[in-house]
């Protein structure tokens, strides 16, 4: 096909889009993740935008696998294909995906296409080719801990080709950054103690969401449930809130004033 | 082709001598040193090949002696073999120090048969290499023109060749020694002595080789060249008369090539799977990019992407010099590829990822693109094979995992290539860990699941010392979930279990 013909076609595509009026991307832009929690959907405007990129980062080290948890859950909610891309030193300190694990939350294995790259700076190139192709619809970059993404640039490259394609960007930090970020939110996962379900063994997994940054809305902190059966989050209750409360001193602290 | 005076023009080439200093090559041969090459100043003393180093001192001091180095020397064939490539792509290796092209249709590009032999013999002179050049129509007759004629340049029309043949030595016909020993005993020189005598007998005398190797001079037994390199099924070329040095050019060309190489395939109704870029440098350098493809391709703005990542890639490893002065773009390998009609709605979602993947793995490699493919085994490191994503999909892959539902274990969602030792305490030998140590920091753990025991397969160890696992599934007190393991049936297989972390949960 000629350059020039695949540009008069894409055009024409929008303009067919248009009288339908929808925007023809794959995931469509303007719709959203819905994340079922009204309180998490309400701040974000509706949900999770999809034609951005997102920073999910674990509010410590230990967390990593709550914020990867987090982040295959997002994706396994869209349509369409989910590229990975990990890097070497990644893969090495936080092990790689794992096919049947994936299979269980949700993201099935024909849909996933991994890419495993040398250098933090080609996780970038990658996530904005494939944000840009359009062949999948959600990218998920691991970064490794370095300062690859600190120059605002970066993010702002791959928000703006998410925005323009439709694509759902994902960017997985392996710990929060104080640096400016272009990103449309940016979210600290932890994980928090769950309660036992009712064979005795391990319940629901539970997620301490903070949401440090939001273009469209209030900012949050959240503590909520995913149901491994159902696939969805729910609200949860803390254990350690519950355990808190009692075993809390018998005189809660003086606010401080002035 | 037959480079007369390979050996000795490899080490003129890298000195500062004249060229009429008299040089031998030498090396032992039977408990002696002897020459085995030597130029022309030295021919002219009337050394020759075989007579030992101390003999040639004796006549002449002065003369240059260098060790063989056969390696050097093959080396140095390759790379002129790999500069020859800009004539034909089938050029075969005839060792020691000859080359066979095939040129069936490509001569008349240069000008004729004459034009293209004298063209070759001139280029090599001018790097310093001293070359007999022939064309005939079999190898084995090309090959005796070129060691045994006395022109640098020597065409042999098809009926001819009985006549030239007639009064050459029967070396030229690719005999081994002894056989031209033997048959030199009994009289026969030439190969006119032997072409009018009946056959019967000498092949019940000296093989069938022999005769073999006549018929095949002769051309009646095909025989074919072996071609150094896989010859393409399509390729587009395009000469300059001044080299191109920027990638913008260079970007340029292949996309005009990518547009040939497209009508020259859409025709045939073929798309490439394996595409190669050679870059031919002024100074006689080759390089060569290859890049393979997910499912057949011949739309140029794709080939060219691919090779626009690919060359990003490769940067300064692929050094211009002085310029590229012919860029050749070949498919190796071609696949049917049926015009389909594209949709006018949606883009094709299937050719869009087969394209994003060429070009990942353009860029990164093509095993660096990976689909997770189930496996039937229970082991958990094997229950999923990562294969490359270009790979066209097997029928069962396409099942994806079995359907899960509440009553399969849990499994993590990253798993350590390698398992993680760790410290780990349980209350009882082979009951669940209370706290353990990963990484330098405690976990207590709050809750856990298991043991799930997984047994492995003993045909996988040759030594059949495979030890159980028993895996738990733990929370520790913080909410981190993690898949551990211990090593060994406590008493059983082992006294001294060890405890290692596998994955993490989220």
């Amino acid at each position: 096909m000629q350059p020039v013909r695949a540009e008069a076609l894409e055009e024409l595509r929008h303009q067919v889009a248009q009288i339908e009026a929808s925007v023809p991307t794959l995931a469509g832009a303007g719709h959203s993740v819905r994340l079922g929690i009204p309180a998490i959907d309400t701040a974000l405007g509706g949900g999770l935008p999809v034609a951005a990129v997102h920073e999910l980062a674990p509010a410590l080290p230990i967390h990593s696998g709550a914020a990867q948890g987090f982040a295959v859950a997002l994706a396994a909610q869209s349509r369409g294909s989910v590229l990975w891309i990990e890097t070497d030193f990644t893969r090495m300190e936080n092990g790689a995906p794992y096919g049947p694990g994936l299979a269980l939350s949700g993201l099935a294995l024909d849909r996933l296409v991994l890419l495993t790259v040398p250098r933090s700076i080609d996780v970038l190139w990658a996530m904005e080719e494939a944000l840009r192709s359009r062949a999948v619809t959600t990218v998920i970059g691991e970064v490794p801990n370095d300062h690859t993404l600190d120059d605002g640039p970066a993010t702002r490259r791959l928000s703006l080709t998410a925005r323009d394609s439709g694509g759902f960007g994902l960017l997985l930090r392996q710990r929060p950054s104080p640096a400016a970020s272009a990103a449309a939110t940016r979210w600290q996962v932890a994980a928090a103690p769950g309660a036992q379900d009712q064979f005795g063994g391990l319940g629901r997994t539970t997620f301490v969401l903070s949401l440090t940054k939001n273009r469209h809305g209030p900012c949050g902190h959240w503590l909520i449930a995913w149901d491994h059966h159902d696939r969805v989050f729910q609200e949860a209750l803390s254990v350690s809130v519950a355990e808190a409360a009692r075993d809390r001193p018998d005189r809660a602290r003086l606010a401080r004033t002035g | 082709m037959w480079l007369r005076r390979l050996a000795t023009d490899r080490i003129a080439r890298a000195s500062l001598a004249p060229a009429d200093t008299p040089l031998i090559i030498v090396a032992p041969i039977k408990s002696a040193l002897r020459i085995t090459a030597l130029n022309d100043a030295a021919a002219r003393l009337r050394l020759k090949p075989g007579l030992a180093l101390a003999d040639a001192r004796a006549m002449y001091p002065s003369l240059a002696v260098e060790h063989a180095d056969p390696d050097a020397d093959q080396r140095l064939l390759d790379a002129i073999a790999d500069w020859c490539d800009r004539y034909t792509p089938l050029v075969g290796l005839a060792p020691p120090d000859g080359l066979a092209f095939d040129i069936t249709g490509c001569a008349h590009l240069f000008g004729g048969e004459r034009a293209f032999c004298r063209d070759l013999v001139t280029r090599l002179a001018a790097q310093g290499f001293a070359t007999h050049v022939a064309a005939a129509d079999t190898l084995g007759c090309a090959f005796a023109a070129a060691h045994f004629g006395d022109a640098e340049v020597c065409l042999v029309p098809p009926d001819e060749m009985r006549a030239m043949l007639a009064p050459l030595p029967l070396a030229a016909l690719r005999l081994a020694p002894e056989i031209v020993d033997a048959l030199a005993q009994v009289g026969l020189k030439y190969i006119g002595d032997v072409l009018e005598r009946p056959r019967a007998p000498f092949a019940a005398r000296f093989g069938v080789e022999f005769i073999r190797r006549i018929d095949q001079a002769l051309g009646h037994e095909d025989e074919p060249i072996k071609p150094r390199l896989p010859v393409p099924t399509a390729l587009v070329e395009r000469r300059f008369a001044d080299p191109i040095a920027l990638e913008a050019d260079v970007l340029g060309t292949i996309d005009q090539l990518a547009r040939d190489l497209d009508r020259l395939l859409e025709r045939r109704g073929e798309g490439a799977r394996l595409l190669q870029v050679a870059l031919f440098r002024a100074d006689g350098a080759v390089h060569r990019i290859e890049l393979g493809t997910s499912a057949p391709v011949r739309d140029p703005a794709r080939v060219r992407r691919l090779f626009a990542d690919r060359l990003a890639v490769l940067g300064d490893s692929c050094d211009p010099g002085f310029g590229f002065d012919m860029l050749r773009l070949s498919a190796l390998v071609t696949e049917r590829l049926d015009p389909s009609q594209t949709s006018f709605a949606t883009p094709d979602q299937n050719a869009e990822l087969a394209h994003l993947i060429d070009r990942l793995g353009a860029r990164f490699g093509l095993r660096r693109v990976t689909r997770l493919v189930p496996l039937d085994t229970h082991i958990p490191e094997f229950t999923v094979a990562a294969v490359p994503a270009h790979a066209p999909r097997s029928p069962a892959s396409g099942e994806g995992m079995p359907a899960y539902d509440s009553l399969v274990t849990a499994r993590p969602i990253r798993l350590f290539d390698h398992p993680e030792h760790i410290d780990a305490i349980a209350e009882v030998p082979d009951g669940p860990p209370v706290r353990f140590r990963w990484r330098h920091v405690l976990h207590e753990v709050a809750r856990s699941e298991g043991p799930e025991r997984i047994a492995m397969e003993w045909w996988r160890d040759e030594h059949g010392n495979v030890l159980t696992r028993d895996y738990f599934r733990v929370e520790s007190r913080q909410g981190t979930r993690a898949w551990l393991y211990r090593e060994g049936l406590f008493g059983r297989e082992t006294a001294q279990p060890r405890w290692f972390l596998h994955g993490l949960f989220a």
